[in-house]
């Protein structure tokens, strides 16, 4: 611009008037027009149908595995927009940001609209026909597949589409359903069955004065966020419950706390403990657990676990003396204490709190027995995918079929199922959108999307009672070369098994039979049609049921010599993960709103980024938009620095979800695949893979480049102070409480 | 020089800007009729339409009232076009025109069970809302006056026409022209008021 003969103000000027100009031509029509355009009629609409007044129906959203009833508001026979069902006990007429972008997973400018079928390197559109005879010739009546040479691999599943996959597998005379879950809570629920007797406890927030959380985003990206997002809401209410988080990098749910202590990632079970150790201290709590553990917590005094945590001493006093004063409490491990080669002992120890302040039956209960067991849903896990590919190296898979999972993508390098998939002969994906893993398969056939499908779900954390969710097509079909999961499932079985399924001429007729018959157990007079009719109307058929009786098992917490984490001179790094609470383990990507929605923690969109602490930022002289390579022993990523106070200094943290190479315009090419940087750190109880055990090395590549955020160029609230912060540590905690333990 | 490449660079600005957006607005819609009364272009041009719809025979000889196929426009904020089976609600049963070449035409997009392609006549521009209910709940029912007049406030009179013409303006200033005149709140009562003047009661 410098040898430019026009000044700023001209080219602003230009700007503003051809700006204005290819606003107003890009604004459709700006005219009154006649008998330009066709007006649409309806030749025999229902009586309910009046043009330009939305009509809602129920259906189940399909986002997460929660579960939550929304309503699809439909006008002219187009879906418009999602809201949350009412009728739903589990989502409470609420919906979350990720279940609204449900809409882009229907209207996706990159649906898949046709089947696809493999020619050498590149897979080439088929008739439905011929991607048909191909699958049948493969998994039909004459396939001669068994055991194991089969294998479906899903992600988390629920209802009939489970059981058809069960019934197709069994006709192979398999069980080999592999469910994968990148982002499994597999350590956390054995720890749950170990020390209370379930995988799954419900939560009861609301009931709960004080609520002590070890990295657990509850708000965010753990199970059921819009039911806990209202308990909160209640657990805010007066008398204003207390919350403290404790974790290595703040999560959404730290960002709402009243108290947030950074600890070094892997040492939750030592505070924990530490806890437990103070609070025997009372006398009401002396005889809590047994003498053995008792003795064994004398190791924990405040002054070892604030050495090994790095959280200050007298905090741990402080909240020992909340934690006696407000009861009921509840005190809740989460992914980031779990994710560590002792994540089970961290879970346990941090569960033991609950067991000493005799929160069982307050604000923890068990899950109402399900009278459905066969569609409660299978969890995933990493070891799962860690034995099938065991099973392709050793080429025991024959055919694999891939639904709702994308391993390619999620797969971290020492699981190279990418690598390993050639070795099976025949892998068919079910998607509704081709991404990393389907591009890989044989055959891709295309599915109809959630809000053109029918299905049943049940979610993994039931709040109140049994809720049977019902799907329903909230329009019609966008493209008719899409089919229905449940159809194609069912056409397979039919040449499998003809007499079996024959009286089913389609999924709906299979499903609308399979709800009737579970009727009786909902106690209901009405005849089948109207039950089906109400089934689809409510969107959620409800059963209450009493909370399961939660056991004690004190004996499972490990009370070890309190161990310090082992430093690594060549990685000197914590590296934490972060867990969105939209793009998860990265299979929304692929939603613009989800992409373009800010960080709640740092604004930022569209882009991966490394989050360092300003104290080491500075130290190492790392300005904000800096390159940073993060290096692991397994691989490395390079992204943009973002300095964040929220962390513990000696750990960076990078969100995961991003850095797709084939999964559409709006993920491909947008910031880097974290994954793939994982160390092979296994959780030493369950074998599952720990997420937040890995080391890095930092390194400045000398780049720099603006990050794209909407904060303001003052960070910390625009330099206002609407909310006052200060460090934990400089807090005078003495005042919250009257009696402070020792 | 430096003077003549900002001034090319302005004039070009302005004649683009002029020839997408100024042109537009007033030419089509207005070029082809005469002026209205009030001053303002009004007369549309003539749309073919696959069928020539006689409104003259059903709401003018007949006189039947416009909401009885317009059955959407006393319920939502668009009027549509009314449903197929509505036109063939009658014409099943009425003999005597059944040989006549719109009803043949008629009774062939019924048997197809396909949508007459209608042009749209009254067409507003994408970021205007205008909202039928509100006007019909107020002068039809509250206000108790004839539908012909009612509907006619925008539609002229569309009784003496076959198929529909656009005879009024449509235009920002002819809507605000009838905002700003007093109008009675219910029949049977003097008190009155005008219509809103609220930028975004049209432009949401």
């Amino acid at each position: 611009m410098s040898n430019s003969n026009i000044d700023r103000r001209d080219f602003l000027r230009v700007l503003g008037i051809s700006g204005a100009a290819a606003t107003l031509a890009g604004c459709g029509n700006t005219s009154i027009e006649s008998g330009a355009e066709l007006v649409e009629s309806y030749v025999q609409p229902e009586d309910f149908v009046v043009p330009g007044v939305g009509v809602f129906y129920a259906s189940t959203c399909t986002q997460c595995g929660s579960g939550c009833g929304i309503m699809g508001r439909v006008r002219e026979g187009r879906l418009l927009k999602l809201e949350g069902n009412p009728k739903s006990g589990i989502s409470g007429g609420k919906i979350c940001g990720l279940g609204q972008a449900g809409v882009q997973v229907h209207y996706n400018p990159d649906r898949l609209t046709t089947p696809m079928m493999r020619e050498g390197e590149t897979l080439k559109p088929v008739s439905w026909d011929k991607a048909m005879a191909v699958l049948t010739a493969r998994l039909g009546s004459s396939s001669a597949l068994s055991g194991d040479q089969i294998a479906v691999l899903t992600g988390e599943i629920s209802g009939h589409q489970k059981v058809l996959l069960g019934l197709l597998l069994e006709s192979f005379n398999s069980t080999n359903h592999v469910v994968y879950d990148a982002l499994s809570p597999t350590i956390g629920r054995a720890a749950c069955k170990a020390v209370l007797g379930v995988e799954q406890p419900v939560l009861q927030i609301d009931k709960a004065r004080l609520i002590l959380s070890f990295g657990n985003d509850f708000l965010g990206a753990g199970p059921s966020p819009v039911h806990m997002a209202a308990q909160y809401a209640r657990f805010r209410k007066a008398p204003r419950g207390t919350l403290i988080q404790i974790e290595p990098r703040m999560t959404l749910t730290g960002a709402n706390a009243d108290r947030w202590y950074a600890i070094i990632p892997g040492t939750e079970g030592v505070f924990a403990l530490g806890l437990a150790h103070s609070l025997l201290q009372h006398q009401e709590y002396a005889h809590a657990v047994s003498a053995d553990i008792a003795e064994a917590l004398k190791q924990y005094d405040k002054d070892t676990v604030s050495e090994i945590t790095g959280v200050h001493a007298d905090a741990l006093s402080h909240i020992a003396g909340m934690l006696w004063e407000r009861s009921p409490n509840l005190v809740l491990s989460g992914p980031a204490a779990e994710g560590h080669a002792h994540g089970f002992d961290n879970a346990a120890a941090i569960l033991l709190l609950n067991l000493i302040l005799d929160n069982r039956g307050k604000t923890l209960q068990g899950q109402a027995s399900h009278p459905f067991p066969q569609l409660t849903p299978i969890t995933g896990s990493t070891g799962a995918l860690t034995r099938l590919n065991q099973a392709v190296t050793a080429g025991k898979c024959q055919a694999l079929v891939v639904i709702g999972s994308n391993p390619v993508f999620t797969a971290p390098t020492f699981v190279p199922f990418a690598n390993n998939l050639s070795k099976v002969p025949f892998k068919v994906a079910f998607v509704t959108q081709l991404d990393e893993t389907a591009r890989q398969c044989d055959l891709v056939l295309p599915l109809l999307s959630p809000m053109e499908d029918f299905g049943t779900h049940v979610a993994g954390y039931q709040p109140a009672g049994v809720d049977l969710m019902i799907q329903q097509p909230l329009m019609e079909r966008l493209y008719p070369e899409t089919r229905g999961l449940g159809d194609i499932l069912l056409d397979l079985l039919k040449q499998r098994k003809p007499d079996a399924y024959k009286a089913f001429p389609d999924y709906y007729a299979y499903i609308k039979t399979a709800v009737t018959k579970a009727k009786p157990v909902f106690r209901t007079t009405s005849s089948d049609d109207n039950f089906w009719e109400d089934a689809l109307r409510n969107g959620v058929l409800h059963l209450d049921g009493p909370p399961a009786a939660l056991e004690t098992h004190a004996a499972a917490v490990k009370v070890d010599k309190p161990r310090s984490v082992v430093t690594d001179v060549h990685y000197p790094f914590y590296f934490v993960p972060s867990v969105k609470a939209d793009l998860r383990d990265g299979r929304h990507a692929n939603l613009p709103w989800l992409q373009e929605s800010p960080d709640p923690l740092t604004t930022i969109v569209w882009d991966s980024w490394v989050e360092i602490h300003p104290t080491t930022a500075a130290e190492m002289q790392i300005r904000e938009g800096d390159i940073l390579e993060v290096q692991s022993a397994t691989g490395s990523v390079m992204a943009k620095a973002y300095l964040f106070p929220g962390i513990q200094p000696d750990t960076v943290s990078m969100p995961l979800g991003q850095g797709h190479t084939a999964y559409g315009r709006y993920a491909d090419g947008m910031g880097v695949n974290t994954f793939k940087i994982f160390d092979p750190v296994f959780d030493e109880h369950t074998g599952e893979l720990a997420l937040y055990a890995t080391r890095v090395i930092i390194k400045k590549t000398g780049e720099h480049a603006n990050v794209v955020k909407d904060e303001g160029p003052t960070a910390l609230q625009q330099g206002r102070k609407l909310v006052v912060t200060m460090a934990a540590d400089q807090a005078q905690l003495a005042k919250e409480i009257s009696r402070v333990t020792q | 020089m430096k003077v003549r490449v900002k001034n090319c660079l302005i004039w070009l600005s302005i004649w683009v800007f002029s020839s997408a957006a100024m042109a537009e607005p007033f030419v089509q819609g207005g070029a082809i009729g005469s002026q209205t009364e009030d001053g303002f272009n009004a007369l549309g041009p003539v749309v073919e339409q696959p069928i020539e719809f006689p409104h003259n025979t059903h709401a003018g000889q007949m006189g039947i009232n416009c909401m009885y196929c317009h059955t959407y426009a006393r319920r939502s904020g668009v009027s549509g076009i009314p449903r197929l089976d509505k036109c063939m609600g009658c014409h099943n049963l009425i003999e005597s025109v059944k040989d006549r070449p719109r009803i043949k035409k008629l009774f062939e997009y019924w048997e197809k069970k396909e949508p007459i392609p209608w042009k749209k006549v009254h067409d507003l521009p994408d970021f205007v809302r205008f909202n039928h209910e509100r006007h019909i709940q107020r002068f039809y029912f509250k206000e108790d006056r004839p539908v012909r007049e009612v509907c006619g406030y925008c539609h002229g009179d569309i009784a003496s026409m076959t198929t529909a013409r656009r005879v009024k303006a449509l235009s920002m200033g002819w809507c605000v022209s009838c905002h700003q005149k007093e109008h009675l709140e219910s029949a049977g009562t003097t008190k009155t008021s005008n219509g809103p003047n609220d930028c975004w009661q049209c432009h949401k």
